[in-house]
């Protein structure tokens, strides 16, 4: 129901939009779609410039739906799904891809699970056999359970706990800023629960949420859309589809009181901070304005923090912008824009987010001109294309779009929002969303700047 | 600079994946479909011109995504033209070479790169400098000027210059607190010896001792058109690309003297064991290697086939082993880095402290398995596909196509060596892979490389020998 409602919302801009790029500059993917009888959407787009074939297959469930004493269990379940099914035992299903030519992988976030490979199309068939087959079931046994136990944790070390840093742009953040449980707590999740799962526990979450109906297909290189279609039905079609238990309401309004956090890293040398703004509702008429205040902001050298604090005030060595863990368009819940910084060991965190906010402000008060809000829009174009170029991105775009958006077309329609942006829309949207109450901050500093000056070295 | 600091952040798109892995052994279900045929592999038709200042051009025309990439690469121009004292200024003088012209201070230029729906920059290998810029179709003309206006005319403001070498500083402290980083340094250091190759990162002093008047006289001693390669892709025809390189290219000139070709590296070291105490590290840092051939030499081929069984992939055997069997790291790889004037191998993976010394075990355990028996003929037709997907998987992006390109190029390789890749790979037999295994990957000619807490594993490294134990 909330899709529907949002894409309606969204439907006018395209229409109002105005042509900024010239027509050799335009790209328009072909977009099929078919639901089988068990639920299974299939998006299909068509592409011979090469001989392979991406594909992607997305289940609308991530972290915010995981049990509540098993955070980290979205993601160590992706794990599992390599370990085999009791008709392909653990080993074939990688044999089989890597040894077709192809390369395949999975991530987990906060609203969808994705499963994706990109092979020579002479490997499409058996992935597809494969795919389907683990959505049918799994081999669960306590061996291959203990050993990505084992192996998430060391992902968890490699990645958080002996990085400096240690992801609090992308982990802590959203533990401060979020209140519902869904929201807040970690992803990767803790160690106990990690070791508490049990088979018990993959067995729900597979009859749960990886049914057809909780599932979209999507394929995108040299096939057609019929016949992609009519292997889709050969392989998934005989899969009963399962019910999904319903999602609890894990809406949040925007915060209304700043928090600010001080963290001490052990492993760092140089302080970093996260500042991170709730941002609109998928789907909201402020999601397209939000994107284009992002990129203008802090995406790219010619980015304001960009030209402002690492450039003109000299207080940061780099600016970078975060959607989440994923980008401006396929989230379906709470999610933050967050600028993640290393500054400079002569400044301070207020300084850094004094200097934020007064590039913000800029555009609150006095919008953008033409000429700089024309130059985001193209580069912002030619960016949304050039993360559609590979087939197995394409795929998987086509398959998170029509998951979260209802409609894998979304596709073809985003330049066009893009294009629709005014710069009263920035200023609105930076009114509304990027204030001081909406804020969170973390302030990362090396352990040693913390530690009393008494003990310091001599 | 820019670039190192980046990846922090760029990891946010890596995390949170369950890479799939699984063994070359496992038997198939009957009812799996079989492969389709393969298709041809479609090989790149490169239209080639050389412009009469010795500029060399190849245009790559293709459809499909709205987008047309330029790569300059300059031979000679990388980390291996730095002085002995001056490791890593390659990298601190490609950034710069956008940050200002003659016309354009480094905010116009980032600007209008902007507003061409590209990006331009620079990068720094081994081997020479690319500078890469690409554009919307409609906006190529004005992006070649750009990329030309920053080759020809960079001004290394002062104020820049200042700034690059302030933030240089600091990202190196902040690539310092990485055990990649230390270990990284070590390893090269174990395996080139006193080889330029073995001097890439940026040191305080080398970061100092950059001035504005030692920025112009390299460039003019290292970019060159008689150096210079021009790779034009995308949605534009031969004649159209020519037409653009010789607008913004036929009268560059050369000046100075040309920096000299990169001495050959040597081809075997004697193994160095260091650990390097990294207080409070929860994992072993552990890297793997030894000298071995410029990407020229006959064996190259052969020992890309030998490194991707044993470390190439997902389903490679070092990942089967200490991932897939053992649970001791997320990762685990093998594998041949070769350049122009010589090569080496690396493994490595970063494991929990308790499993440091048996770790190491297992990778000799299978760098000793691939000499000592043939691999098995499934397994090889199956990595031999791998490779063939990868090179048709890469060359679906046009910005692939352009760098590999660029960068065989700069390395010693022809043009056609893209397209005879898979062909050669195809040829390589068990015997060859056998013998590369033998050749290369001896466990007893291995330096050890371990970055982590010395209290939680020195012990598990005692059957391995002596380790030094630098302040670095």
């Amino acid at each position: 129901m909330r899709k529907r409602r949002l894409a309606l919302l969204l439907a006018g801009l395209t229409l109002a939009s105005t042509a900024l790029a010239a027509d050799g500059d335009r790209w328009t993917l072909p977009v099929a779609v078919k639901k089988l009888d068990n639920g299974l959407t299939v998006v299909v787009s068509e592409d011979h410039s090469s001989p392979t074939v991406g594909i992607s297959v997305v289940y609308h469930v991530g972290m915010r739906l995981e049990p509540k004493n098993r955070t980290g269990f979205a993601h160590l379940f992706e794990h599992l799904m390599f370990e085999g099914t009791p008709n392909a035992k653990e080993g074939v299903f990688d044999r089989v891809i890597t040894g077709g030519g192809g390369r395949n992988n999975g991530s987990t976030r906060a609203d969808f699970t994705n499963y994706i490979e990109v092979a020579p199309v002479s490997a499409l068939e058996p992935i597809l056999w494969l795919e389907a087959d683990r959505m049918k079931t799994l081999d669960f046994n306590p061996v291959t359970l203990k050993n990505q136990q084992d192996v998430v944790k060391e992902e968890i070390r490699v990645n958080v706990k002996n990085q400096p840093y240690g992801g609090f742009m992308w982990i802590d953040i959203g533990q401060h800023a979020f209140e519902k449980w869904e929201n807040n707590h970690d992803g990767y999740g803790s160690f106990q629960d990690l070791e508490n799962a049990n088979l018990k526990d993959v067995a729900a979450f597979h009859r749960d949420y990886y049914g057809p109906n909780n599932a979209v297909l999507g394929i995108a290189g040299d096939i057609a859309p019929a016949e992609a279609f009519a292997l889709a039905e050969k392989y998934f079609g005989g899969i009963p589809s399962r019910p999904a238990p319903p999602a609890p309401d894990y809406r949040e309004g925007l915060n209304t009181k700043e928090k600010r956090v001080t963290q001490s890293d052990a492993l760092a040398q140089v302080p970093a901070i996260a500042a991170a703004w709730k941002m609109p509702d998928r789907g909201s008429a402020d999601q397209a304005p939000m994107a284009v205040l992002g990129a203008l902001l802090a995406e790219g050298d010619a980015s304001r923090f960009y030209q402002g604090i690492v450039k003109g005030r000299e207080l940061a060595l780099n600016v970078e912008a975060l959607y989440g863990l994923t980008d401006p368009w396929t989230y379906d819940g709470p999610t933050l824009f967050t600028v993640f910084a290393l500054y400079k060991p002569d400044t301070n965190a207020d300084a850094v987010l004094k200097a934020m906010d007064e590039e913000i402000a800029k555009v609150a008060e006095q919008g953008v001109d033409e000429a700089t809000l024309k130059r985001v829009k193209t580069r912002m174009l030619a960016d949304w294309y050039n993360g559609i170029e590979s087939f197995i991105n394409r795929a998987d775009t086509l398959a998170k779009l029509q998951t979260l958006w209802g409609d894998a077309a979304t596709v073809n329609k985003i330049p066009g929002w893009i294009e629709g942006v005014s710069s009263a829309d920035l200023q609105r949207v930076a009114r509304t969303y990027l204030t001081v109450p909406n804020r969170t901050v973390i302030d990362r500093k090396p352990a040693a700047m913390l530690a009393p000056a008494a003990k310091k070295p001599e | 600079m820019a670039i190192r600091i980046a990846t922090l952040a760029l990891s946010v798109s890596l995390v949170l994946c369950g890479a799939a892995v699984a063994g070359p052994k496992a038997e198939l279900p009957k009812e799996l479909p079989a492969y389709a045929p393969d298709r041809p592999l479609p090989v790149p038709q490169i239209a080639q011109k050389r412009l009469a200042n010795g500029l060399q051009v190849w245009v790559i025309p293709r459809q499909g995504l709205p987008r047309v990439d330029y790569t300059l690469a300059v031979r000679n121009a990388g980390f291996a033209a730095d002085a002995a004292d001056a490791p890593g200024f390659a990298s601190l003088y490609a950034g710069l070479l956008s940050e200002g012209t003659a016309k354009r201070d480094s905010k116009a230029i980032a600007e209008a790169a902007q507003g061409y729906g590209g990006s331009i920059g620079s990068n720094a290998n081994n081997d020479g400098i690319t500078v890469g810029a690409n554009a919307l179709p409609s906006m190529a003309a004005p992006m070649l000027e750009l990329l030309a206006e920053v080759v020809r005319t960079p001004a290394f403001p002062e104020k820049e210059v200042k700034l690059a070498q302030a933030n240089a500083l600091q990202g190196l402290k902040a690539a310092e607190a990485q055990p990649g980083f230390k270990a990284t340094r070590a390893l090269l250091a174990a395996t080139y010896g006193d080889h330029p190759y073995a001097r890439v990162q940026q040191t305080e002093a080398s970061i100092a001792a950059v001035t504005p008047e030692r920025l112009r006289a390299e460039h003019a001693r290292r970019f060159r058109p008689d150096h210079a390669l021009l790779i034009v892709t995308g949605r534009i025809g031969a004649d159209e690309g020519f037409k653009l390189a010789e607008r913004a290219f036929g009268d560059w000139k050369n000046s100075g003297t040309a920096s000299a070709d990169t001495p050959a590296a040597r081809r075997s070291a004697s193994p160095a064991h260091v650990l390097i105490q990294r207080d409070g590290s929860v994992q072993s840092t552990v890297r793997l290697g030894r000298p071995a051939i410029p990407a020229t030499d006959a064996d190259y081929v052969p020992m890309q086939l030998a490194g991707t069984v044993l470390g190439g992939g997902f389903s490679s055997r070092v990942n089967q082993n200490l991932r897939e069997a053992k649970g001791y790291t997320y990762g685990a790889s093998a594998g041949l880095s070769a350049a122009r004037a010589g090569g080496r191998v690396q493994a490595g993976a970063d494991v929990r402290n308790e499993v440091t010394g048996a770790a190491i075990k297992e990778f000799f355990h299978e760098f000793e398995r691939l000499g000592s028996e043939p691999v098995p003929a499934q397994e090889l037709e199956d990595t031999k596909r791998y490779v063939a997907g990868g090179y048709l998987i890469s060359n679906q992006l046009q910005y692939s196509v352009a760098s590999q390109l660029a960068n065989n190029w700069l390395v010693g390789l022809p043009p056609e060596f893209l397209g005879e890749y898979v062909p050669k790979i195809r040829a390589v037999d068990a015997a060859q892979v056998q013998a590369m295994a033998k050749k290369y990957y001896a466990p007893g000619d291995q330096s050890i490389i371990v970055v982590g807490d010395g209290k939680a594993v020195a012990e598990q490294l005692k059957t391995y020998g002596e380790f030094s134990a630098p302040a670095k």
